[in-house]
């Protein structure tokens, strides 16, 4: 963008200058000429009617011709020839008609006529041919070239010095001009960025009136993908009620019979599917606190397996907020604490604070903890679920996936006093950046 | 044990109130959540089983509406969402438990015993009175370490004087956990489910206190 701009403004600077060179070297040019043709006016008074050269009156004008070094005249009368003889050699006229005849001081006026002298010097002639009585007489006067290109070339180096700084001006002008203009579609970009955080829900519709269609469009984008993405969550669960409802009336059915195996089978499917389907749809654009949803999974779990009096202690620090979905982040945490309260003897201890643009969120159980061998297995995608004995379910699978959606991380360890550390990094929502 | 059965599937409802009469229990099915949210403002319940999606009455807003009014009677939210935010704001209406569909019924009705005995007040899970004890994990009476076999009926009145040992049960409060809704009772009916107890666990343990209702006692017995 700014390089095509500097391009632009070189090539217009270039015939600029080229075009000022071509006006000048004609309007210097024009005045030379405007003096040879004084010049031959001059000496044409000293021919007569007749043909005859005033001798006389060519010496009393004589000073006025001398003009400087390399100046010089001729006259070519059938009489002879009078002045310098070192001129440039008209080229023969093309065969043609020939001009109507005139009288003398009539004729068509001086022509131009460039050529060398014979040391090689250019010279700028006019040549005029005057009627007379006795035949043609042939009038020419020269300058030497110099006088021409001498004040062109001295006038062309402020004129290229202006033009270099014209151009420098030009350019920061187009800097600043391109900078100023961008900013407001910078500032545009960092607000669509902090709706893909999160930080956002629209992009602020008070945007220049060339921008301001495009941020609707956005913002209906935006409203568009949030409802669409409703609707899906929406229908995954409404699947889940229309298929679990039945399914648990015919397990009651079922209850004694070895069939029921089948039934749980079919329950299984169902959950794994739905939760792989919800993990798939997550929203990435969110900031959900963690310290709150993490004490309200704590309380729920510790009441569903309160039967297993196992101790939770929870040490997440307040500020901490991930871009994360609520609803996800529920899943995601739920999963993981429950797994442990499961499997705990005594306690399960959560933690959680910031490295970086991170959160880094710990959940260690006192539990029999999972094989090194097992660990990948437990949480590997697509793992068939009856090849999943170790009892962890797939929860483990469904936190990891939320986890690398959302781009983070899970990962399984050894405990230090035995039992399982699951340890999850999400990213931290940006809160603090959000332009309000 | 008096449970109202809050579900609309018609084809789960029946089942799940069956499986829990086998188990003893007195049940109300109701399958709409303006009547659930009535039944269980006006009636006496030892638990509830609430599912959450109902025509007339969310389960949540129902739940959240007994709370409120200070109705503190157990609530065992009963669904097929399963999603952790679900169970999140399932205890936070107020609700004691939480159980996905589908269920093992010995898995609710081990749970429902237990949300029972709590709201009684008694941690251990087997309570005991004298030489009777009550599991209630297994829901099972033993007198002498021996089991008791007990109808459906002697089995509600006996829970409900065990959960609430060494105190008096009103008469009317008892009449009102051991039958359902609809059941037709004699006026003497009780007494005789009282006398039948008496000759299987022993004369002493039960004591009727004139115009007022009866008291399991251990001290009855020395």
């Amino acid at each position: 963008m700014l390089t095509l701009s500097a391009l632009a403004t070189l090539v217009a600077l270039l015939i600029a200058g080229v075009s000022i060179a071509g006006v000048l070297g004609r309007i210097v040019t024009m005045g030379i000429d405007r003096r040879l043709d004084a010049q031959l006016t001059l000496i044409a008074s000293a021919v007569g009617r007749d043909g005859e050269i005033d001798r006389g009156r060519l010496r009393s004008v004589q000073p006025l011709l001398d003009a400087g070094p390399g100046w010089r005249w001729r006259i070519d009368a059938p009489g002879g020839s009078i002045g310098s003889d070192d001129l440039p050699v008209a080229a023969p006229t093309p065969p043609g008609p020939r001009r109507p005849e005139r009288g003398p001081g009539q004729g068509p006026g001086p022509g131009a006529l460039n050529g060398r002298d014979r040391s090689g010097d250019q010279l700028h002639a006019r040549q005029v041919t005057v009627e007379t009585g006795a035949g043609q007489v042939v009038l020419t006067a020269a300058a030497p070239r110099d006088v021409i290109t001498q004040p062109v070339r001295s006038a062309l180096a402020p004129l290229l010095a202006t033009l270099a700084l014209l151009g420098a001006v030009l350019g920061m002008a187009a800097v600043v001009q391109i900078r100023l203009g961008l900013r407001p579609v910078r500032r545009l970009r960092a607000a669509v960025g902090a709706i893909r955080r999160g930080d956002a829900r629209a992009v602020d519709s008070d945007q220049p009136a060339e921008l301001r269609p495009l941020a609707e469009e956005l913002n209906a984008l935006v409203r568009e993908n949030d409802a669409a993405l409703a609707t899906a969550r929406a229908s995954a669960a409404n699947l889940a009620h229309a298929l679990k409802t039945p399914v648990a009336t015919l397990g009651l059915e079922l209850a004694g019979d070895p069939r029921r195996a089948q039934v749980d089978r079919i329950d299984t499917t169902i959950r794994h599917h739905l939760a792989r389907a919800k993990a798939a749809t997550a929203s990435t654009r969110a900031a959900t606190p963690l310290a709150p949803a993490i004490a309200e999974l704590a309380t729920t779990i510790a009441r569903l397996r309160g039967e297993r009096g196992v101790a939770m202690r929870s040490a997440v620090a307040a500020d901490l907020v991930v871009a994360v979905d609520p609803a996800d982040l529920d899943e995601l945490a739920g999963n993981l604490i429950d797994n442990a309260a499961r499997h705990a003897r005594a306690s399960v201890s959560i933690e959680a604070q910031r490295e970086g643009r991170l959160v880094r969120l710990v959940i260690t159980d006192d539990g029999p903890g999972i094989p090194a061998a097992d660990r990948a297995r437990a949480t590997a995608p697509g793992v068939r679920l009856d090849e999943r004995s170790d009892g962890h379910g797939f929860g483990l699978a469904i936190s990891r996936d939320l986890a690398e959606l959302h781009g983070g991380t899970l990962s399984l360890e050894d405990a230090p006093g035995g039992g399982l550390r699951a340890t999850v990094t999400l990213p931290h929502a940006h809160r603090d950046d959000k332009p309000v | 044990m008096r449970i109202l059965l809050v579900e609309d599937d018609p084809d789960l409802g029946p089942a799940i109130a069956q499986a829990l009469r086998q188990e003893n229990c007195a049940v109300d099915l109701v399958e709409d959540g303006v009547d659930a949210a009535h039944l269980g403002d006006t009636e006496r319940y030892d638990a509830a089983v609430l599912d959450l999606g109902m025509p007339g009455k969310d389960g949540v807003t129902i739940l959240k509406e007994w709370r409120a009014a200070g109705r503190d009677l157990p609530v065992l939210i009963l669904t097929a969402r399963d999603g952790w935010s679900d169970k999140v704001a399932g205890f936070k209406a107020g609700a004691d438990d939480f159980l996905t569909k589908p269920f093992r019924i010995e898995e609710l009705t081990m749970r429902l015993r237990a949300l029972v005995r709590r709201a009684a007040g008694h941690a251990a899970t087997r309570i005991e009175c004298g030489p009777l004890a009550y599991e209630t994990q297994t829901g099972q009476f033993e007198l002498d370490g021996l089991p008791v076999r007990l109808t459906a009926l002697e089995w509600r009145v006996l829970s409900a004087l065990m959960l609430s040992k060494e105190a008096v049960i009103e008469r009317l409060d008892l009449l009102e956990r051991v039958y359902e809704g609809d059941a037709d009772v004699e006026s003497n009916s009780l007494e005789v489910i009282v006398g039948r107890l008496r000759k299987k666990v022993g004369a002493a343990l039960i004591e009727t206190i004139r115009g007022r209702g009866y008291r399991l006692t251990a001290g009855g017995a020395a």
